[in-house]
């Protein structure tokens, strides 16, 4: 018994030291292996969900995504819808959202990209507020707070 | 000096330098990919300062016999060369030390290995991480991060915590400014908190869904990167970031002379304990050769040796195997072992496989960052 002790503690430890010779070579190649597991995406929390609705004006591109409610276990009451404008973006931002798609506007946003102002006009009691509004690599980005 | 001597260092210098030669050649190969280059004279001279300083460390490993004084040194530049990369790597990108909303929006905030304890519940439920990073790809990705940590905790257990965390730098490096300690006795009762810490943190960021440690304790924040102060809120966090540095990494560490951040906070910590039941290396006491002076007890900086533990021979799964009882040991009653094998028994041939295997993981891991740091360096001073 005692032998065997030994033989598997050296026989592990030199498992082990193959691991960490393997490990640095072999990084990249690991990650992407791991990337691919199930697990392994952005919560929309932070990334804001799949575009649901793209709309193409003059230049520029309004991209609106899912409402994002997600908890741990189910929805939440609060959550948040996240717009993005990219493109040829004027200064001014003035646009009509219809985001639970159900063809009636939801709330109206005037965003005044050189002071990065932004002003909400809910029309529907489900908007609640501005949460994040923001200019991002790629053009501007908007949280609107919402109820469900 | 007599023949016998001369003729013993002689032999000692030579099997070192044969101990070494391994390491040598992996972590040239690793660090270059066989083809060095040398067309950048600032970079080239920075790779070839931290090649031969790491493998000049190894080498004094192995001839003088002791381990921690050695193991300090690149652990602490580690620290240090991180919080330099991380932050140069901001300042360049955003002009700032602080990331902003469009930084979170877009998910591009640097991924640590701080953040898993908080990630695993909301990965088991709803199948996704909840920071916002970069799965793949970018500045340090979450596949990566997850992958070097996995394997590392794997292999070492808790001696990530001493031999690849690149914060645990910062405390150590602390825990040597002064001789003697100020402050001698404190309960290691407190040596538990990590694991409330980390039910907490796991807790909250099951309910919340956002990475709770990183965004309101992390007390490293205060030398990487932090939320832009915009409001009471981000101001308080940056106040709770500073107060805990201040606290548990500068002014702790250097009353107490140990590592009271890793040993009182960190929740990784707390994981890293339980994965040291699954590493094959451990930390040994001989009891047969063990004069139960107690020094081990008083010098180990993470409260893993406590005086019963080392009567009946007992090392707790504190440890994180930094070395500093091996050197302290007058008697080299306590020493590095593999599980299996007795205590006493086949005590070089442990030592040596620990640190080709601990070694060769921080050389690798912090090279990179030392040699961004040490160009950025070279490029400021000609």
């Amino acid at each position: 018994m005692k032998k065997i002790k030994i033989v598997a503690g050296i026989t592990w430890a030199f498992i082990c030291l193959i691991l960490i010779i393997i490990l640095f070579p072999g990084l990249n190649s690991f990650s992407v292996s791991a990337a691919r597991l199930p697990f392994m995406k952005i919560n929309p929390n932070f990334t804001g969900g799949e575009v649901v609705q793209q709309v193409a004006t003059e230049g520029c591109t309004l991209d609106i995504r899912r409402p994002v409610f997600d908890g741990l276990f189910r929805d939440r009451k609060r959550g948040f819808v996240q717009i993005d404008w990219r493109g040829n973006i004027p200064d001014t931002i003035t646009d009509t959202i219809d985001y639970n798609l159900d063809k009636i506007p939801d709330f109206r946003i005037i965003i005044d990209r050189i002071s990065s102002r932004t002003s909400l006009v809910p029309l529907n009691a489900k908007v609640k507020d501005v949460a994040v509004s923001t200019s991002t690599s790629y053009g501007w980005a908007l949280r609107v707070g919402i109820q469900k | 000096m007599d023949n016998t001597l001369i003729d013993s260092m002689k032999k000692s210098f030579g099997k070192s330098l044969l101990y070494t030669l391994p390491m040598f050649l992996i972590t040239f190969l690793f660090l270059t990919g066989g083809r060095p280059d040398f067309s950048n004279p600032a970079s080239g001279f920075a790779f070839l300062i931290t090649f031969l300083g790491v493998n000049v460390l190894y080498f004094l490993m192995h001839f003088t016999g002791k381990t921690d004084r050695f193991r300090a040194i690149i652990f602490i530049i580690f620290a240090v060369s991180l919080s330099f990369t991380l932050i140069k790597n901001m300042v360049e990108i955003r002009s700032s030390m602080s990331f902003s909303q469009a930084d979170i929006v877009e998910c591009k905030i640097p991924f640590c290995h701080l953040v898993i304890p908080m990630m695993i519940i909301p990965a088991a439920f709803t199948k996704s991480i909840i920071f916002p990073g970069s799965i793949i790809g970018g500045f340090a990705n979450i596949s990566s991060m997850l992958v070097l940590w996995l394997i590392a905790t794997l292999v070492l257990g808790r001696g990530f915590c001493s031999w690849g965390c690149f914060y645990g730098g910062w405390d150590d490096g602390f825990s040597r400014i002064r001789k003697k300690p100020l402050i001698k006795k404190l309960s290691d009762y407190w040596k538990w908190m990590p694991f409330a810490v980390l039910l907490m943190v796991a807790l909250t960021a099951a309910l919340t869904l956002i990475p709770t440690y990183c965004d309101w304790i992390c007390p490293f924040k205060a030398v990487t990167e932090f939320e832009q102060v915009t409001n009471v809120e981000s101001a308080a966090k940056a106040g709770v970031f500073i107060s805990l540095f201040g606290g548990l990494v500068v002014v702790l560490p250097v009353l107490t002379r140990r590592r009271t951040q890793c040993s009182f906070l960190c929740p990784l910590g707390a994981i890293n304990t339980i994965s040291n039941k699954v590493t094959p290396f451990t930390i040994k006491i001989d009891k047969k050769a063990c004069n139960e002076c107690l020094k081990c007890v008083e010098v180990c900086p993470l409260y893993a040796l406590t005086p019963e533990g080392v009567k009946s021979g007992n090392v707790s799964v504190f440890c994180s195997k930094c070395g500093k009882c091996v050197d302290a040991c007058s008697k080299k009653a306590i020493h590095y072992g593999i599980k299996g094998i007795p205590a006493g028994t086949m005590k070089n041939f442990s030592r040596n496989l620990f640190l080709f295997v601990s070694f060769l993981f921080i050389a690798v891991f912090s090279s990179g960052s030392i040699i961004f740091t040490l160009t950025g360096l070279f490029k400021l001073i000609f």
